[in-house]
């Protein structure tokens, strides 16, 4: 104990602290300040459709652009991970990219790609995927923002199992799907799913890009800034507080049924 | 098994073999410092890298752009590979599964393997559960039991402990000599050379520079480098007549 109380053990606990209360504050004082005659309100009076729509279609969206993300990322993680070819890195930065892209930026080239005046956008809409102000659009923003987070955990994820359990797997007999399925997967299952929560949260906390692109059906985070212009901070604090507990809630559950209980 | 001017490209780095054959029931070392091209050469024959020209013969049929799955050749790495995920027991019946064996002839193999090598014990056990000399014979049983035409073993001694590793040598030879299956087997040391192979594949710098048997090899200057090795080989030879 007294070998831990050195100096620099100190500074570190002393800096680490104040890092910690700076996450923790916000987060309690959002409980502290939460009025519960406006909570009541929220779900009893006029607003009260508005509010469960909005977090209906935040959950379904979000849910969906990360079940879209698991389906059409998994095969570019992999082929990242386990070839090489012309290009590659071009290719890791162009999905980087949602990274660094300011959100409403993010929103603005959703809209000027698949937009109705875009050349994407027509073909879409002709199978009903209209982007603008409409539920595929929150979906596709979401899906633009969270994409690099699970591509890049699950790239990680398959890279760090050794090519030699997929080469013996093939030399038995076994095909590249069943090696991918037995083998590649099950061992890189942590990381995917590691992967998988962070990107439903980063979809779940979105709101610049989806602003830009579809403004309604309104998400939960919209919803938070239009009470906040409308109705002043007690209705805002009000809604981040359901959004916090739910969103606790279910990542810790997900975490805890997915990642085995740790 | 009948190697003919295999050529395979890895970056700089170029593996010919003008001529290799090797029978069933015979084991033919492949011998060499690191880099000089054995593993290249075992996972060519594999199918796990793409050879640029050549032939690889299994009963007069070239098998050289089969993929892995399809030649009949079983490989075990110089890790051992075991799947980390799976128990003994999953880790051999793997390549009967991957094969749609049916459960009660998968159960009846597994064991009869595991009685062969003497894993019976550890069937329920996970690789980390094993010392190396066990993670060794579980990836033999698992590379056998599929009856392949052709057994790969890449340095199968070389993450056994020193003290251990005459013993495992030992049980190897033997159970390679009941094999009746065509073995390549690579190895940096003379010593695993001389116990194992019935012939020698000296490898250096990508190219074949010998082949023949062991009394032939150590009179050659490529076996200069093992001098130190040789009186241990002298010393095995004399036990073995």
């Amino acid at each position: 104990m007294a070998r831990n109380l050195n100096p620099f053990f100190v500074a570190n606990l002393v800096i680490s602290t104040i890092l910690v209360l700076f996450i923790l504050i916000p987060l309690v004082s959002l409980f502290l300040y939460t009025n519960p005659d406006t909570l009541r309100e929220l779900f009893t009076g006029y607003t009260a459709s508005e509010v469960l729509n909005a977090f209906e279609t935040t959950f379904k969206a979000s849910l969906l652009s990360t079940l879209l993300l698991l389906a059409f990322g998994l095969p570019l993680a992999y082929t990242l991970a386990r070839h090489s070819f012309p290009g590659k890195k071009v290719l890791e930065s162009i999905i980087d990219i949602p990274f660094v892209l300011p959100h409403t930026v993010a929103g603005v080239a959703i809209l000027t790609g698949f937009g109705s005046r875009s050349i994407f956008g027509e073909p879409l809409e002709r199978i009903g995927l209209v982007v603008q102000d409409s539920f595929w659009g929150i979906v596709a923003a979401m899906m633009f923002v969270s994409a690099p987070v699970l591509i890049d955990s699950a790239k990680v994820a398959f890279q760090s199992i050794d090519p030699e359990l997929e080469e013996v797997a093939r030399c038995l007999g076994a095909s590249p799907v069943r090696v991918f399925a037995t083998i590649t997967l099950p061992l890189a299952l942590r990381g995917i799913v590691a992967g998988t929560i962070l990107a439903w949260a980063r979809a779940l906390s979105e709101v610049g890009a989806i602003l830009v692109v579809a403004y309604y059906p309104k998400t939960i985070n919209v919803l938070v800034l239009e009470y906040l212009n409308v109705y002043g901070l007690s209705y805002a604090i009000a809604l981040s507080t359901i959004l916090t507990l739910v969103s606790i809630a279910l990542f810790t559950a997900l975490r805890m049924v997915l990642g085995g209980g740790s | 098994m009948i190697v003919e001017n295999l050529r395979v490209r890895r970056g700089s780095f170029v593996l010919y073999v003008p001529r290799l054959e090797v029978g069933r029931g015979e084991c033919l070392v492949v011998l060499g410092p690191s880099g000089a091209g054995k593993t290249t050469l075992l996972k060519s024959l594999a199918g796990l890298l793409r050879v640029e020209s050549g032939r690889i013969l299994i009963d007069g049929m070239d098998v050289s752009r089969l993929p892995p799955e399809q030649r009949g050749f079983a490989y075990v790495p110089q890790s051992y590979a075991l799947f980390p995920h799976m128990k003994v027991w999953d880790n051999i019946a793997y390549g009967l599964r991957a094969r749609g064996m049916d459960r009660a002839r998968i159960e009846e193999k597994v064991r009869s393997v595991a009685k062969v090598l003497g894993i019976e014990d550890l069937l329920d056990r996970y690789p980390h559960q094993l010392s190396a000399g066990q993670r060794q014979r579980v990836a033999i049983a698992r590379a056998i039991v599929v009856e392949p035409r052709v057994l790969l073993l890449d340095e199968p001694l070389a993450n056994i402990d020193p003290s251990m590793r005459s013993r495992a040598r030992n049980f190897l030879r033997s159970l390679l000599t009941k094999l009746d299956v065509a073995v390549v087997y690579a190895t940096h040391s003379l010593v695993d050379a001389v116990s194992m192979g019935d012939r020698i594949a000296y490898v250096v710098d990508g190219k074949l520079a010998f082949l023949g048997n062991v009394e032939q090899f150590l009179s050659t200057d490529y076996a200069k480098p093992y001098l130190e090795e040789i009186e241990i080989v002298a010393k095995y030879l004399r036990t073995r007549t």
